[in-house]
């Protein structure tokens, strides 16, 4: 929600500074991208989502992996090929960060899996903005190594639009990190773990693929973990991924290593003392089907 | 002025002579049924019936006739009836009271309930397995629901003593969700802070538990429009389609939570699915085209030109004010049935099928050869009133007949404007050797008190201006977002 008109001038003002610095590649400053803390995930926000996985534009997110034309373009279909083969990249995004906020994940992802394309997915406007001017910014100041050109987010409601951006088994993994805990029971439909919506994860994810969940808030804890115990294409992981052996975790997974201490929201509970809960589930092999 | 039938179902099936057929409407919160012999009954029953009734019945059970023959009065409306596959049981839904009603069709053709489930969420569809031991309800919410048609005395007590984990949001006993360590926002924080006062009253009063079999089998964040369930080569499939423009094809039960893929083409809301003998499936609602799926691939095969069609009908029309002012562009329709015809000459020119569109008075037929991505338009079918609903009867030696259910309170090509001018609730098409459709007048004769029964509308008309009735009728063009909604 857009706040007192003052407020609106002073952010406006910042964001065209921003651009028109392009030397200096800054890197964006939060308290100006600030924004509710809820979207209702089930208005028609005047959100945009491509038609279809095809339709998507990735190129314009990760320009690096834009896809080298290549042929003369002929007739209609041809040109229509064309066309799409220019928003097409070398990869696809294989790890996606649901409800990324301002994306703390994401820019630590990145470094460690230099060779995938990670996707930030986040349903608030300002805060995506956000995200969006630390990639540029980001990929500015490591031209050299040509960093972070394999990071990227996009505004999105993913409980009702995540298939349009994915096809089936295309993730290797799905981070959800601190959702929204919907306190309010007549919101539970609103809680992005859920026996129905699982089933979407389960078809954007390969087998062998994994879902991450951290949370601080026990009961959602123990929703999200009765929800993929219960659905039948997930199971949960061993403990030492999870958890690791001994004080410092040793064999713990990278990426829950890196869950607990680099998200946003795991840094305040860290200041706070909190605790944090976390559960991963195994994408499993579907069943034979007479 | 009786209402017109807003849903009109047909069964036939076919004997040496020819062929039984019955025909079913729900005109209101009242059902009517006919039979291929000419014996109609309503539901609920009328006073003068319900008294032979009870002469017949008085020796059994008269602990059960009693509620039978007493139903507490039934306001709401039936906004869909499915029909199964024997022909011996019908399944009603009445939406205000969100109910699911089975029906057994009993010999002499009189409706008997048999059960009245009441669903936690709006059904918005549902459908019948081909077995017709499941009913699949799609509800508002975006959740699909699987329900026994005749549920057994055991299921029943297994729900009732057993909550499926599933529910619990809903039915489980309120627990504080959070503690004074949790990093909140300031509502997070508010919201928890009301919890820890409602705690000290008690528990929320949550909603009434559906306490009946009922598994959960898949859902949309997404309100659901449609579903349709088929079997291909010994495998089944749900397929539902949602207000966010996704067809999801979904693997059958006991798997029914594997998603198999989805359909994706439509740049507005779905309102309507539809398979054809062949298995191609039809979708259509807010776009200017129907699409042809070839489904199992997920590859759209064909478009069909409703809108334009649609347009091209209205612009033969005198006195069509509203085209004046109206340009092409602005024009816009919503997908109201879409039905698939036997043909008496299957893959002449391709399978046909019919389309309503919501406050407009044809049909629209398509034939539709899956052949190639092609864009073809259709043919109308001039009718008297806006098109309602459309039930196919295969009447032998006949080929094919349609019953089409009029509006007759409302002007042709509106939806608000009241008619003043007497018309049929139904007319009545039959297929002729060339393949036309002529109004069939021997039909006509043989439905004609059919056509006259109902729920008179004087009662309903007088509290809200026939703002029920409309709603009742007319809901697809809702479905369409507005743009510019909150972020
Ligand atoms: C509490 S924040 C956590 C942010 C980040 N993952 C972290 O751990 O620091 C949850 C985020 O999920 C976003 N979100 C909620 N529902 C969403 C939806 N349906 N689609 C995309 N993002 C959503 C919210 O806007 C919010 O930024």
């Amino acid at each position: 929600m857009p706040g007192e008109p003052a407020k609106r001038t002073r952010r406006e003002e910042y964001k065209k500074s921003l651009q028109t610095d392009e030397q200096n590649a800054a890197l964006p400053k939060k308290k100006f991208y600030r924004q509710r803390a809820h979207a209702n995930p089930f208005s028609d926000h005047s959100l945009t989502y491509p038609i279809s996985p095809a339709d998507m534009d990735w190129a314009g997110l990760y320009p690096m992996y834009a896809k080298q034309e290549t042929g003369e373009a002929g007739h209609a279909d041809e040109k229509e090929q064309k066309q799409a083969k220019a928003k097409a990249t070398s990869k696809d995004v294989e790890i996606a960060d649901i409800g990324c906020g301002f994306g703390g994940l994401l820019f630590a992802l990145a470094p460690k899996f230099p060779a995938t394309l990670i996707l930030g997915m986040e349903i608030r406007t300002s805060v995506t903005e956000y995200v969006e001017e630390k990639v540029r910014a980001l990929r500015v100041q490591n031209a050299s190594t040509n960093g972070y050109q394999n990071v990227s987010c996009i505004r999105a409601n993913t409980m009702k639009f995540l298939p349009n951006f994915f096809q089936k088994s295309q993730l290797s993994k799905i981070f959800l990190c601190f959702p929204d805990p919907h306190f309010k029971q007549r919101k539970h439909k609103a809680r992005i773990v859920s026996y129905t919506l699982n089933s979407e994860y389960a078809y954007v994810l390969r087998p062998g693929g994994v879902v991450y969940t951290i949370t601080d808030v026990e009961d959602l804890h123990v929703w999200m973990r009765e929800h993929f115990e219960k659905h039948p294409s997930f199971e949960r992981v061993e403990r030492g991924f999870e958890d690791g052996v001994g004080e410092d975790g040793e064999g713990m997974d990278e990426c829950v290593r890196t869950m607990r201490v680099e998200t946003e929201e795991g840094k305040k509970v860290e200041r706070n003392k909190g605790s944090k809960f976390v559960a991963c589930f195994r994408r499993l092999q579907d069943p034979a089907w007479p | 002025m009786v209402i017109p039938y807003q849903c009109l179902v047909a069964r036939n099936s076919p004997t040496p002579n020819g062929s039984d057929w019955i025909i079913v409407g729900a005109s209101g919160s009242r059902i009517v049924i006919q039979s291929h012999n000419g014996a109609i009954s309503t539901w609920p029953e009328q006073h003068a019936q319900s008294r032979d009734q009870e002469d017949d019945g008085a020796q059994e059970r008269p602990g059960k006739r009693i509620r039978l023959e007493q139903p507490k009065e039934q306001k709401s409306n039936f906004s869909s009836l499915v029909l199964s596959n024997d022909g011996q049981y019908l399944v009603g839904v009445t939406g205000e009271d969100k109910t699911i009603r089975v029906f057994q069709i009993d010999r002499q053709n009189h409706l008997r309930q048999l059960s009245e489930r009441c669903m936690s969420r709006r059904p918005s569809s549902i459908t019948l397995t081909s077995d017709d031991s499941t009913i699949l309800c799609a509800d508002k919410f975006g959740d699909v629901y699987a329900l026994p048609l005749l549920p057994s005395p055991d299921d029943d007590k297994v729900e009732q003593s057993e909550t499926p984990a599933i529910e619990q949001p809903e039915e489980k006993e309120w627990l504080p969700s959070a503690t004074a360590l949790t990093v909140h926002s300031g509502r997070n924080r508010k919201t928890l802070e009301e919890q820890l006062k409602q705690k000290a009253k008690g528990p929320a009063k949550s909603k009434e538990p559906m306490r009946f079999k009922h598994d959960l089998l898949l859902g949309h964040v997404s309100m659901l429009t449609d579903i349709v369930c088929t079997k291909v080569d010994g495998r089944s499939y749900i397929i539902t389609a949602d207000r966010d423009e996704h067809i999801r094809i979904s693997r059958g039960q006991p798997q029914a939570h594997i998603i198999e893929g989805f359909c994706f083409g439509h740049e507005a809301f779905i309102s309507r699915l539809c398979l054809t003998p062949s298995g191609r499936l039809v979708s259509g609602g807010g776009d200017e085209h129907l699409f042809v799926w070839n489904w199992q691939n997920y590859y759209l095969s064909e478009k069909l030109s409703i809108k334009h069609s649609v347009w091209a009908y209205l612009e033969t029309l005198p006195g069509q004010s509203y085209l004046g002012y109206l340009s092409y562009e602005s024009f816009k329709i919503a997908i109201s049935g879409i039905w698939n015809l036997p043909s008496s000459e299957p893959n002449r020119i391709g399978e046909e099928i019919v389309v309503a569109c919501e406050g407009i008075p044809a049909l629209f037929r398509f034939f539709t050869t899956g052949i190639g991505l092609r864009v073809s338009g259709g043919t109308y079918i001039p009718l008297s009133g806006n098109a309602l609903d459309v039930a196919v009867m295969g009447i032998l030696p006949a080929s094919s007949t349609m019953v089409v259910s009029i509006d007759n309170i409302h002007k042709p090509g509106s939806t608000t404007e009241a008619r003043e001018d007497k018309v049929s609730r139904l007319q009545i098409f039959s297929q002729q050797q060339d393949g036309q459709w002529q109004e069939d007048a021997s039909m006509e004769d043989a439905l004609k008190s059919f056509a006259d029964q109902g729920l008179d509308e004087q009662v309903e008309r007088a509290s809200d201006d026939g703002k029920a009735v409309r709603d009742m009728l007319y809901n697809m063009e809702n479905l369409r977002k507005r743009p510019g909604a909150e972020d």
